[in-house]
C-alpha cells in the first residue's frame, strides 16, 4: 500500500437481498485512493458503482447489506470483518459505530455529491438552509459564521450573487447552478475526500465542461480528493488520475488514467472506449457494446463478461479471472481481470460462436424473470 | 368483461408499460391481505346472492317459524302440507351468551321477534347490491364523462368539468340523503339511493378517467389512429377506455366500500331500505333507540359492514399494489 | 402574482360552482311531486283559498325558472328563503346551527392531525416492523368503520357503562356558563371538551386512518428522496432527518387531502349530529327533510357545499404557502 493511500477498499462484497434472489451488486472489489488524486470509477448504469461508493459511507438500506471486506479510512475501520471459528462473520470491535459514522466520517472527513441535482436538494428549504445545516454539523461554525462560509464558497463555486441566491428556493436555480450548490456544499464541509457521483450526467455538455473545469481548478486549490464514478470515458479522460472500470459488480481493470486509454487491456474496457467518440483517434465509425449487462442476481459462470464479449472463448465460460498485473514499470500498477493475461488457457480454447450477441443459453430461459420481461416490452410497437 | 380483457392483454400498448391481468392476478395471489379481502368479498357476495332462495329469508324478513334451520326446512317444502304452525315470536331476545339467550337465536331476536343473526345475514343483500349497483353507474357515468371530457378538451371539457365539481362540492351524504328524499317524492327506497349514490361516485371515476385520457391521447398511436381516419367515438372506446382502466378498477373496489358506507348512513337515518326489508343501517337505526335496553343490538350491524368495507378496502389495496408499477416489490 | 391576487382569482372562479350548486339543489329539492304547502298544510284544516294565498305570497305559484332567478337574487343578498316550519328566516337558522358544526368539524380535524400524523411518521420509519403493522391495521378499520356505528359504541362504552362522559348534546364556549348552571368560564371549557370529546372522535377517526395512510406512504416516499440520503451522507442526525428534512415536502398531500376530506367530514357530521344529539347544520337537515321544510333543505345543502368549497380554497392556499414550488398563477 503506497504511504499517501488515505482510503482503501478491499474485498468489498455488497449484496441485496431481494424476494427474486440475492443481487451481488458489489462482488469483491478492491481499490485505492491516495491524498489528493481523482480516482475514476466507471462502468455502464447498473455496473454497482454507486452501491460500491454509498457502500463506503455506509449508507446501504434495506434489503442491502455489506457482506464482506474491508473499507479503511486513513487510520479508521469503515467496514471490517472477523472470521469467527465456524467461518461466519463477523464485525469488528475497531470497527465504528453508526454514531460515529455520522458524527466522524460523513460530511467532514467525506462528502458526497449525488447524480441528480435536481432532486438532490429539498424544495421546501432555502439553499442557504440546507449549505448551513451541513457546515454547522461539520465544522466548528454557527449561525452568522457558518452563513458567511456558505455565501463564501457559494461565490466561489461561481455563483453569481451569493448573497442574494442563499435564500432562494432550488427550483429558482437551473440545475447546473443546483449541482454548482452541491459542490459548494461538499467543499464547504472541509472534507478529505470527495465522492461524485455521476455529478454531471444530467447536465447539458456545456454546463458539464464548465463544472469539470470548475472540479480541476478547487481540487489543485484545495487538494482534495475525489472518486469520480462516471459512465463517461470523455470525463475520465479529462479529470482522473487513476481509473477503476466496473462490470457487473466487479473490477475488471484498473491503472492509471494513460494506460487504461493507451494501453488497454480489458476487452471491456476497450468495447467502452471504442462506443464513445474520441478526439485522438480516428474511427471509421463507432463500435456500440452488443445486448444489455446480465442481471447481477444469476451472473453468468466464468468471466461475467463473456456473454458479450467480442473474444470471448470456450475458456472463459468456465474460468473466473483473477486480477493480474499487467504493468510494463514497476510503478504503473496496471492490474486487468482477464484470463488473455494469465495462462489459464485462453489461447488454446475455441472461440465463442456467438461473436456478440447475448448469450443466455447457460441458464433455462424460463427461469429468468428479467429475460420474459424483456421479451414483452420488445415485441412492443 | 371478456372484450376489455382481451384488449388489455392486446398488444395496442399504453403510455405505460402494460400491465397483464395474469400479473396482477398472480401479485394479488401471492399477497394475504389482498387475498382475505377477496375471500371476504366472495363470502359476502354468495350470501347475499344466494340466500334469496333460502327459507330462512322469512325468519329474517316477517319472522315466521323462526326454529327452522335450513336443513329441517327442506322436507317441509317438499309436503307443503306439514308445514307447521307460525310460532309466537318473543321481541328482545339476548344473544346467547347473555343472561336468557338461547341457541335459537344466537344473536337474539329484534323488535319483532325475527332472528337477528339471519336478518345480518340477509342484511348483506342490500349492502353489496347497493355497493356494486351504484358503483357500476357511477362508472359508467363517470369514464363517459371522464373520456369525453379528455378526449375533446375545450369547453366540453369545461363545461363537463364543472358539472363534476359541482357534483363532488356537495357531501356525498347530504347530496345522497337530499336526492333519495326530494326525487322519489318522499318514498325513499333502495333504488333512489343507488341512483344518488351513482351520481355522488360520478366525479371520482371521471377525473381518474379524463387524466388517464389527457396522457393517453398524446400517444403516438393514437395520432396514428386518427390520422388513419378512425372515428374519434371509435378511439375512445377502443383505445383510450381500456388504458385507462387499471386505476378504475382499483378505485371502483373502493368506491363499493364507500357506497356499503354512504347507504349504510342513510338506512341509519331512515331514508335508504325500508322495513321489512333488512339492512344493517336501518338494524342500527332501532338499534340506537335501544341503545340502554338492549346495547347488544348496536354491535352485530355495525361488526357486519365493517367486515364487508375492509374486504373491498384490502382487495382494493392489494389491486393498487398489484397494479402500481413504482411498487417493485 | 401575490397571495392575496391569487386567493381573490380563485374565489372568483368558486362563483359558478357556487351558483351550479345552487342550480343544482333547487332543482333536486322542487323534484318533490305534488303541492309542497299542501304537503305541509297536511292533516290541517285548509281550504283550497288558504293554499293559494300562502302559495301566491311565497311565489310558490310562478314557474320555474322564475322562482329560481327570484331565490338566486336573494341568495346573493344573503337572504335563504324563509322556514315555513320554524317561522323563521332560514339564513338566521343557519347563523344559529353553523357553530355546532364548525366546532365539531374543526375539532375532529385537530384530533384527526394530532394523532395520525405521529403515527405515520412512525409507521414510515419503523417500516414493516410491528408498530407499521399495527397501525396500518388501525387505518384499515379506521376507514372501514361508520362513523355513527363508532358514535353508538363510544356511547355505549363512555356513556353507558363506564359513565365517564356525557352521551350526547355539546355545550357551547362561546355561551354564558350561566346558561348551564356554571359557576366560571373554566368549567364551561371543561364542559365544552367533555361534551366534544366522543362526537370529535366519532367523526374524527375516518379522517385520522386516511391522514394515517397518506402520511406513511408520504413519509416512506419522503424518506427515500435523494436530498434525505444527502442528509445522511452529510452526518445530519436520523431523528433531524425525520423531523426535518423528510417531513415537511411530505405534508404536501397531506394539506390536500384535508381540504377533499372536508366533504366526507360534513357528511359524517349529519349522522353524528343525529347520533349525539348536536343541533348542527345536519341535525337541521335531517329535521327539516323530515318536515319537508324545503326551504330550510335547500339553504343547509347550499350552505355545506358553499364550506366546502371555500375550505378547499383555503388548503389550496396554504399549499402554495407552504409549497415554494407553485407559482400562483399555473394552479387552476
Amino acid at each position: 500500500m503506497n504511504q499517501n493511500t488515505i482510503l482503501s477498499v478491499d474485498g468489498l462484497r455488497t449484496h441485496f437481498y431481494t424476494e427474486q434472489g440475492v443481487v451481488r451488486a458489489v462482488d469483491d472489489i478492491s481499490f485505492d485512493v491516495r491524498q489528493g488524486e481523482i480516482v475514476g470509477i466507471v462502468g455502464e448504469s447498473g455496473a454497482g458503482k454507486s452501491v460500491a461508493t454509498t457502500s463506503i459511507l455506509r449508507l446501504i438500506e434495506e434489503p442491502g447489506e455489506i457482506v464482506a471486506g474491508e473499507i479503511t479510512y486513513q487510520d479508521t475501520t469503515i467496514v471490517g470483518f472477523d472470521e469467527r471459528s465456524d467461518g461466519t462473520l463477523v464485525p469488528k470491535d475497531e470497527m465504528l459505530t453508526n454514531r460515529q459514522m455520522r458524527s466522524q466520517v460523513r460530511g467532514n472527513e467525506i462528502a458526497i455529491i449525488f447524480q441528480d441535482p435536481m432532486e438532490s436538494l429539498n424544495p421546501v428549504y432555502t439553499v442557504g438552509n440546507q449549505l448551513q445545516e451541513f457546515i454547522e454539523l461539520n465544522r466548528d461554525l454557527s449561525g452568522s459564521a457558518a452563513k458567511k462560509e456558505g455565501i463564501d464558497v457559494l461565490r466561489e463555486v461561481g455563483i453569481p450573487e451569493p448573497e442574494a441566491r442563499f435564500g432562494d428556493y432550488p427550483h429558482e436555480f437551473s440545475g447546473g447552478m443546483r449541482q454548482r450548490v452541491l459542490i459548494a456544499m461538499a467543499l464547504a464541509c472541509r472534507p478529505n475526500l470527495i465522492i461524485a457521483d455521476e455529478p454531471t450526467t444530467a447536465l447539458d455538455v456545456t454546463v458539464e465542461g464548465q463544472i469539470l473545469n470548475l472540479v480541476s481548478d478547487l481540487q489543485e486549490e484545495y487538494g482534495t480528493s475525489f472518486i469520480w464514478v462516471t459512465h463517461d470515458m470523455g470525463v475520465v479522460a479529462e479529470i482522473c488520475d487513476r481509473v477503476n472500470v466496473m462490470y457487473l459488480g466487479k473490477i475488471v481493470e484498473q491503472g492509471p488514467v494513460d494506460e487504461i486509454f493507451y494501453d488497454t487491456k480489458h476487452p471491456y474496457t476497450k468495447a467502452l472506449l471504442e462506443s464513445v467518440p474520441r478526439p485522438d483517434r480516428t474511427v471509421d465509425e463507432l463500435n456500440p457494446i452488443v445486448g444489455t449487462m446480465p442481471s447481477a442476481i444469476d451472473p453468468p459462470r466464468g468471466c461475467r463478461f463473456h456473454t458479450r464479449c467480442p473474444d470471448a472463448r470456450e475458456a472463459c465460460r468456465e474460468v473466473d479471472p483473477q486480477f493480474v498485473d499487467v504493468s510494463e514499470t514497476p510503478d504503473t500498477e496496471h492490474r486487468t481481470a482477464c484470463i488473455k493475461y494469465d495462462d489459464v488457457g485462453y489461447w488454446d480454447s475455441v472461440p465463442l460462436e456467438h461473436a456478440s450477441e447475448q448469450d443466455t443459453s447457460y441458464i433455462d430461459e424460463d427461469q429468468r424473470p428479467e429475460n420474459r420481461d424483456l421479451e414483452q416490452t420488445e415485441g412492443e410497437p | 368483461m371478456a372484450t376489455t380483457e382481451g384488449q388489455l392483454d392486446g398488444k395496442d400498448g399504453g403510455g405505460e408499460p402494460q400491465i397483464g391481468w395474469r400479473h396482477t392476478f398472480q401479485q394479488v395471489k401471492g399477497d394475504p391481505t389482498a387475498r382475505f379481502g377477496l375471500y371476504v368479498i366472495a363470502i359476502a357476495t354468495s350470501i347475499a346472492v344466494f340466500s334469496a332462495v333460502d327459507a330462512n329469508l322469512s325468519r329474517a324478513t316477517m319472522g315466521v317459524y323462526p326454529d327452522y334451520t335450513i336443513g329441517e326446512w327442506l322436507p317441509v317444502l317438499e309436503n307443503p302440507e306439514r308445514m307447521p304452525p307460525p310460532t309466537e315470536m318473543e321481541p328482545y331476545q339476548p344473544p346467547v351468551f347473555a343472561e336468557g339467550g338461547s341457541w335459537a337465536n344466537p344473536l337474539g331476536t329484534d323488535q319483532a321477534g325475527r332472528d337477528y343473526l339471519s336478518r345480518i345475514i340477509y342484511g348483506a343483500r342490500v349492502s353489496m347490491a347497493v355497493g356494486f349497483f351504484a358503483t357500476f353507474l357511477g362508472l359508467t357515468g363517470g369514464v363517459l364523462i371522464g373520456a369525453v371530457a379528455g378526449y375533446y378538451g375545450g369547453r366540453i371539457d369545461d363545461v363537463l368539468m364543472r358539472f363534476v365539481e359541482i357534483i363532488y362540492s356537495i357531501p356525498a351524504l347530504v347530496l345522497v340523503i337530499v336526492f333519495t328524499v326530494f326525487v322519489s317524492g318522499g318514498n325513499p327506497d333502495v333504488i333512489y339511493a343507488v341512483l344518488g349514490v351513482g351520481i355522488a361516485t360520478i366525479p371520482v371515476f371521471s377525473r381518474i378517467i379524463r387524466s388517464r385520457v389527457l396522457s393517453v391521447r398524446e400517444m403516438d398511436y393514437i395520432e396514428a389512429a386518427r390520422a388513419a381516419g378512425v372515428k374519434d367515438r371509435n378511439i375512445i372506446r377502443r383505445h383510450v377506455i381500456p388504458n385507462s382502466f387499471a386505476p378504475v378498477l382499483v378505485y371502483a373496489t373502493l368506491q363499493i366500500g364507500f357506497a356499503i358506507l354512504i347507504v349504510a348512513g342513510l338506512s341509519f337515518l331512515g331514508y335508504g331500505a325500508q322495513p321489512p326489508t333488512p339492512d344493517w343501517g336501518q338494524m342500527l337505526n332501532h338499534a340506537h333507540g335501544q341503545m340502554h335496553v338492549n346495547p347488544w343490538m348496536s354491535i352485530w350491524p355495525g361488526v357486519a359492514i365493517l367486515i364487508t368495507i375492509m374486504g373491498f378496502n384490502l382487495f382494493g389495496d392489494g389491486l393498487q399494489d398489484a397494479l402500481d408499477p413504482r411498487i417493485d416489490n | 402574482m401575490t397571495l392575496l391576487r391569487y386567493t381573490i382569482s380563485r374565489f372568483v372562479q368558486a362563483i359558478p360552482v357556487l351558483i351550479g350548486i345552487s342550480f343544482i339543489t333547487f332543482v333536486m329539492v322542487n323534484a318533490l311531486p305534488g303541492d309542497p304547502v299542501a304537503i305541509m298544510l297536511e292533516g290541517q284544516e285548509v281550504d283550497r283559498e288558504t293554499i293559494e294565498a300562502v302559495e301566491r305570497r311565497y311565489g310558490l305559484d310562478r314557474p320555474f325558472h322564475e322562482r329560481f332567478v327570484t331565490y338566486m337574487l336573494g341568495l346573493v343578498q344573503g337572504d335563504l328563503g324563509y322556514s315555513f316550519h320554524r317561522d323563521m328566516p332560514v339564513s338566521q337558522l343557519m347563523w344559529i346551527r353553523l357553530g355546532p358544526t364548525l366546532m365539531l368539524v374543526f375539532s375532529a380535524f385537530v384530533f384527526a392531525l394530532v394523532t395520525a400524523v405521529p403515527l405515520g411518521v412512525l409507521a414510515a420509519k419503523r417500516r414493516n416492523e410491528p408498530t407499521d403493522h399495527v397501525s396500518r391495521l388501525v387505518a384499515l378499520v379506521g376507514v372501514s368503520t361508520p362513523s355513527f356505528w363508532i358514535g353508538i359504541m363510544l356511547i355505549l362504552i363512555f356513556a353507558v357503562w363506564l359513565g365517564w362522559l356525557p352521551s350526547g348534546r355539546l355545550v357551547y364556549p362561546w355561551r354564558d356558563p350561566a346558561h348551564y348552571g356554571f359557576d366560571g368560564r373554566l368549567e364551561l371549557y371543561y364542559q365544552t371538551i367533555r361534551h366534544l370529546l366522543l362526537p370529535m372522535v366519532a367523526l374524527g377517526t375516518l379522517q385520522m386512518a386516511t391522514i394515517m395512510r397518506i402520511e406513511r406512504s408520504s413519509m416512506v416516499e419522503s424518506l427515500q428522496e435523494d436530498y434525505v440520503q444527502l442528509a445522511r451522507a452529510y452526518g445530519v442526525p436520523e431523528r433531524t432527518i425525520l423531523r426535518k428534512h423528510a417531513f415537511r415536502a411530505a405534508q404536501l398531500p397531506i394539506i390536500t387531502i384535508v381540504g377533499l376530506n372536508l366533504s366526507t367530514a360534513l357528511g359524517g357530521a349529519v349522522l353524528i349530529e343525529t347520533v349525539f344529539e348536536i343541533n348542527g347544520m345536519g341535525r337541521l337537515l335531517i329535521q327539516s327533510i323530515q318536515q319537508l321544510d324545503y326551504q330550510v333543505v335547500m339553504g343547509v345543502t347550499i350552505v355545506l357545499a358553499t364550506i366546502f368549497v371555500i375550505g378547499v380554497i383555503i388548503t389550496d392556499i396554504s399549499y402554495a404557502y407552504v409549497d415554494p414550488r407553485v407559482s400562483y398563477g399555473d394552479r387552476e
